[in-house]
Formats: C-alpha cells, sequence, structure tokens
C-alpha cells in the first residue's frame, strides 16, 4: 500500500489530475450553461469534435495557435447555433438533435480529413500549431503546489476563469438571471416580458463556445493532431458531471474534478499491475458512491425537516 | 405531388438497377486482366490493418496491373453480408478480405465454388477449398521489438537512462494484444535477462489523449523506451515520447512516416516501427494465384521467414548503435534456422498471462 501513495501524493499526479479535467471541464460548462436555460446540449460530444479538427485545420494553415483556437471556438458556436435553430425555430425534438449532430461530426470530421489531407485516420501530415504551456511566475516556486498549478495548458487556465466567470454571469448579472428563470419556468420568464427565444439561443451558442475550447484542447493541447473520435467520449462524462453537480456551478466543476481525478487516478494506478479491469470501474464507483452520499444526505435532511 | 415524386423514385431505382446490371456483363470477355476487390469490415484511416490492406491494393495494381476496388463496408455487420455477396456476384477473380469477416468469407465461399477468396488476417485455420488464408506471427514480431526495447534502454543511447525498465502500452487486455506482449517479453528478456516491463492498458483503441497520460505515466516512471500496442490511442504515446523526450516503436505502419514532413523532431523519438507485412502479402498471394502457384483451401502463418512481420528499417533505425543492429540480425537469423521457439499468448489462460506480466513488474 506504501507505493500507492506514494504514486498519489506526487506533483505529477495532482498536474495530471488538472490536465485531464480540463477537456471534461468546458464540456460541463456547456451543459450547465445550456440546462440552465432549459434545453440541454447533448451535442457536445460531436462538437468537441469538430472543434478539435478544424481548430487543427485552421491552425495548421495559418500558422498561428490563436486562429486556431478561434476557428474552434467559431466551430462550436456555429454547430450549437445550428442545434439551437433546429431544436428552438423548427422544433425538432432537443434529444434528437443532439444525437444528430453527434453523428453527423464523426462522420463528418473523417470526410473533411480525408478531403484536406488525404488520410482518414489522423492530421499528423500537417504542420499544426500547438497552444501554449503557461508558466506562471512566482507561483512557480511555491512547493508542492506550484508545480501542480503552474505549467499547464493556457486553456485550462482559461478554463479556470471561465468557471469564476461562467459563475457571475449566472448569479450576478441580469442575463444570468433571465437565463436561470427561462430555464426554472419559461411561461414565467415569457410573462415578465423576456424573450425565451433569444436567451435560449445565446446560452446554446455559449455552450458552443465551451465546447469548442475543450475540442482544442484535445487536438492543440493535450496532442498536436486531430485524430478520428478522439472525443472519445468525453462529452457525455461532461454530461454525466453536470447531472450529479446538481446544475450548480461548484457542483459541476467538483464532479468534473471528480472524473478527472479517477481517470488520472486509473492512469496511475496500472503502475502497480492492478488489474486494468478494475481501474477502469473507478470513475464509475466514485459516481455511485457519490450518488449514494448525495441521497442518504438529502433523505436525512427531509427527514430532519419534517 | 406525392405521385410525381414517387414515380420519380421508380424510374429513378429502375435506371440504378439496370445500370449496375449492364456494367459488368459488358466488361466480360474482352481482356485477360486480373480484377481483385478488396472488402474492409470498417473505413480507411485506421494506420493498420485497413490501410495496410489498402497499400497492398495498390501494390497489386501497379506491380500486376490488375483492376482493383477497394470497398469499405463500414463497421455495421449487417451490411458486409450483401457486400460479399454482391462482389461475388459481379466478375471479381479474387474477392480479399480479413479479420472480422472470417466466418462470413468462408461461408459465402463454399456458395461460389468457382470464386477464390483471399484472408488476409485470420486466425481460423480451417479453410473451405477456394479460400487462402494467412495469420501472422505477432509474437514474433513483438520479440524483434522486445529485444530492441531491452538493449535500447540498456544502451548509452542520448536518451536511455539508468533504470532497467521498459514499456508496453496496449489497447485492451485480449488475446491478439497479449500476443505481442508474451513476444515483448520474451524478445526483452532474451538479450536482459533482468529487465522490467511497465505495462498498460488504454481499454481503448481511438483515445489519443488516454494513450498520452498513460504514456507519461511510464516515461516518468522510469520507462525509456515503450511500445505501442493500441492503434490510434497508442499515437498518444508518441506524443507522450516526445515530450519527455524518450524512444518509442510503433506499430503496424511505419510510424515514423507519420509525423516525419510535418513534425520531423518527433519522427526521431520512434527509432523503428514493428510491421505486419499485409501489403506485401497480398501482393505476393495475388501474384502467385495469378501465375496458378497458389494452394488454395490452406491456411499460412506468415513469420520472420515467410517475410511477415519485421521492424521497419528506416533511417532513424540505421542511426542505431551498430551492435544493436547486429544482434537484430542475429535474432532474425536465429528464427530462420528454427532455433528460437516464442510462445504464443493466444494460447496462454489468463492466470499465465497474469504469472508471466507479474515476473517482470518494477
Amino acid at each position: 500500500m506504501d507505493s500507492f501513495w506514494q504514486i498519489i501524493f506526487t506533483t505529477d499526479f495532482a498536474f495530471s489530475v488538472v490536465r485531464v479535467t480540463t477537456p471534461i471541464l468546458f464540456a460541463a460548462l456547456g451543459a450547465l450553461i445550456s440546462d440552465k436555460a432549459g434545453a440541454v446540449n447533448i451535442g457536445l460530444e460531436g462538437i468537441m469534435l469538430m472543434s478539435a479538427l478544424t481548430g487543427v485545420l485552421a491552425g495548421a494553415y495559418s500558422q498561428s495557435a490563436l486562429v486556431g483556437l478561434l476557428a474552434a471556438i467559431l466551430t462550436g458556436m456555429l454547430m450549437a447555433g445550428a442545434l439551437a435553430y433546429f431544436t428552438l425555430k423548427l422544433k425538432t425534438d432537443v434529444i434528437l438533435g443532439g444525437i444528430a449532430l453527434n453523428f453527423f461530426a464523426s462522420g463528418a470530421t473523417i470526410f473533411f480529413l480525408y478531403y484536406v489531407t488525404g488520410d482518414k485516420g489522423t492530421s499528423s501530415s500537417l504542420a499544426s500549431k500547438v497552444l501554449p504551456d503557461i508558466h506562471l511566475p512566482l507561483i512557480e516556486k511555491i512547493p508542492f503546489l506550484g508545480p501542480v498549478i503552474s505549467g499547464h495548458n493556457i486553456l485550462t487556465y482559461i478554463g479556470i476563469i471561465s468557471v469564476f466567470g461562467l459563475w457571475y454571469l449566472l448569479h450576478k448579472t441580469g442575463l444570468g438571471l433571465r437565463i436561470r428563470s427561462v430555464g426554472e419556468n419559461e411561461n414565467a420568464a415569457k410573462s415578465v416580458g423576456i424573450n425565451v427565444m433569444a436567451i435560449r439561443y445565446l446560452a446554446m451558442i455559449l455552450s458552443g463556445a465551451f465546447a469548442g475550447m475543450g475540442g482544442a484542447f484535445l487536438s492543440m493541447g493535450y496532442v498536436s493532431w486531430f485524430s478520428k473520435g478522439m472525443s472519445a467520449g468525453r462529452g457525455w462524462i461532461a454530461l454525466a458531471a453536470e447531472a450529479m453537480g446538481r446544475g450548480t456551478v461548484i457542483g459541476t466543476v467538483l464532479s468534473a474534478l471528480l472524473f478527472g481525478a479517477a481517470d488520472a487516478l486509473s492512469n496511475t494506478l496500472q503502475l502497480l499491475q492492478i488489474p486494468a479491469e478494475l481501474i477502469k470501474i473507478i470513475p464509475y464507483v466514485f459516481t455511485v458512491v457519490g450518488l449514494l452520499v448525495y441521497a442518504v444526505a438529502t433523505t436525512r435532511k427531509r427527514k430532519a425537516e419534517e | 405531388m406525392k405521385k410525381i415524386a414517387y414515380l420519380l423514385s421508380v424510374i429513378i431505382f429502375c435506371s440504378i438497377f439496370t445500370a449496375c446490371a449492364q456494367k459488368p456483363a459488358e466488361k466480360t470477355g474482352q481482356d485477360k486482366k486480373q480484377k481483385v476487390i478488396l472488402l474492409l469490415p470498417g473505413t480507411l484511416g485506421d494506420k493498420s490493418f485497413f490501410d495496410a490492406a489498402n497499400a497492398g491494393m495498390e501494390l497489386v495494381k501497379k506491380e500486376l496491373g490488375a483492376e482493383t476496388k477497394v470497398v469499405e463496408m463500414g463497421t455495421d455487420s449487417t451490411k458486409w453480408e450483401p457486400a460479399f455477396e454482391d462482389a461475388s456476384e459481379g466478375d471479381w477473380d479474387i474477392i480479399i478480405s480479413g479479420n472480422e469477416t472470417t466466418e462470413l468469407m468462408n461461408k459465402i465461399a463454399q456458395k461460389y465454388p468457382d470464386k477464390k477468396y483471399i484472408n488476409y488476417d485470420t486466425s481460423e485455420t480451417e479453410n473451405p477449398k477456394n479460400v487462402y488464408s494467412v495469420s501472422y506471427s505477432t509474437n514474433q514480431l513483438s520479440y524483434l521489438a522486445g529485444a530492441l526495447g531491452a538493449m535500447v534502454t540498456k544502451s548509452n543511447m542520448e536518451l536511455a537512462n539508468q533504470e532497467n525498465v521498459i514499456g508496453f502500452l496496449g489497447g485492451m487486455d485480449i488475446p491478439g494484444i497479449n500476443d505481442f506482449l508474451v513476444g515483448y517479453i520474451e524478445g526483452a528478456q532474451s538479450v536482459n535477462p533482468d529487465v522490467k516491463v511497465l505495462i498498460s492498458y488504454a481499454g481503448d483503441f481511438g483515445d489519443p489523449a488516454k494513450g498520452k497520460e498513460l504514456g507519461l505515466v511510464q516515461y516518468k516512471s522510469g520507462v525509456d523506451i515503450s511500445f505501442n500496442v493500441a492503434g490510434g490511442t497508442g499515437l498518444g504515446l508518441i506524443d507522450a515520447a516526445a515530450e519527455t523526450n524518450k524512444y518509442v516503436i510503433g506499430v503496424d505502419s511505419d510510424q515514423a512516416l507519420l509525423f516525419k514532413d510535418s513534425d520531423p523532431k518527433k519522427a526521431e523519438h520512434i527509432i523503428s516501427s514493428a510491421l505486419k507485412k499485409i501489403d506485401q502479402v497480398i501482393l505476393n498471394t495475388v501474384k502467385q494465384t495469378a501465375e496458378g502457384k497458389l494452394e488454395y483451401g490452406v491456411h499460412q502463418v506468415m513469420g520472420i521467414v515467410e517475410g511477415g512481420v519485421d521492424l521497419a528499417k528506416n533511417e532513424y533505425f540505421q542511426t542505431l548503435p551498430q551492435d544493436i543492429k547486429d544482434k537484430l540480425t542475429e535474432i532474425e537469423e536465429k528464427f530462420k534456422k528454427g532455433e528460437i521457439q516464442v510462445k504464443s499468448g493466444f494460447n496462454m489462460s489468463t492466470e499465465e498471462i497474469d504469472q508471466l506480466r507479474n515476473s517482470v513488474k518494477p
């Protein structure tokens, strides 16, 4: 058991938790804001994938990582906007629309990749750009904490800032109040003159922007190329994280971190030769235990209130 | 309006069917060019099986002047049978497919005894009369990779460290991957008996971010060379090697070529790749069939001797120290003389594999 703790209490492990969490966090924020407005975006997986591709392509052709990132965000906003158009204007079911978006992305990314690079697997033949890692001066020098917090990809820091930004938006601004009221009760919101449609469009498009950054992190931060299906279920995990966080910003962040930590743990514990199958279930055990604790706590609270 | 649409669709359908039916009829008897069709149970772009088979078809077209066609049947297995029926009904001389379609191919082949079928990758050894099938000794192949890795970690090469530990990244804990593992460990121990092997399984063949994460964990725990046996996931291992400035051995295709032009620095970390020479096997079998030399109804295991597997001996491989290259050549010679027998992961029980894994645990 000694070696277990030796592996867990290292800066490398803590650092990898933050890194693994980043894409999940972005998508979870996307899920959160769309859910707050009452139309949950389940197309996150597909949006991430599409943005991961356009980020690489735009970055490679402009030879600028910034252009790549902007293209990824724009793609996310466009795809989410399309989903919003179909569900809000044309009244498609939002779940079906999201599923369609995911299927579309898994095929379209390969099509475009093949069209541009002549390869159906990866974009590795393109000299694409990577978003830089940021070393925080001063903070870097703090023992243990410094090496964990400093040296991450710039998108990780944007993600952390986004958390505060989103919290501020939802809870401290008039727009946030409107978004929440549209999600809570559409008719009540309408009765006080809120443009429900416009608010939902905005929430959905913002959700796409978050997912777009998550996608850019995969192909321009984590690795330096696009490969087919590289979002690998992170959009779905993010939806689970948002649901587990009960639709609160802090809850969503903590659940995303929990999933990230469990995934990082499953990577690191392979060193101990614990059977891989056992390690694979760790995130799900965490989820079940977390929900159990939550359910017990709320039942007790309710009983106490009675 | 509806009626017009209905009529139109009928007309379109009719014209498609007649067009399909006429085309092959026109061509028969015109020339004696071999007609070869490849049916892939998936899509191209996997940097592995399918792309290699496709490369084989390119060779067939170029070197034998045959007429070729590649059909990507997709991953929906219900669509494979109709595709096989279509190909068998048509005037193709040789129908090539492999792996997941084995059972289907053997069934269809019995229905069309005049056609010839080549299965370019299967572990099934019983064939109908008109099927020729091939498997590859991945354990021999990874024996070479293991020997290479174990020599590099002990060498004084620039990026090698003090620790006597090498890595292995598997896509999943399944027999096909463990066959690689068994050979890898045996090969490593043959040149470096005390070597330790860090083994990780990603549980996924398409998640490069996970592959990179697992790779970073390995490289930061003393591994200085790791072996990618995880398809798309394993591409992340290459990024991990480049980031931590360590070595990596690629798989299936010459993976150094993936990055050679776009990122030459990264390519330098990929000192070799373990290749199943699917393209050569397809070329040779089609060629021998055309010459009437290939006996059908048999299964052939392609090892080092048969030229079915080999390490990529590219420019990066050539920069290795001479003694390592000499030793690898020596091992290959031993294989050719039949002096080395490698265990196969396919014949081992889970307990035996576990035992083996624990015996090399650092």
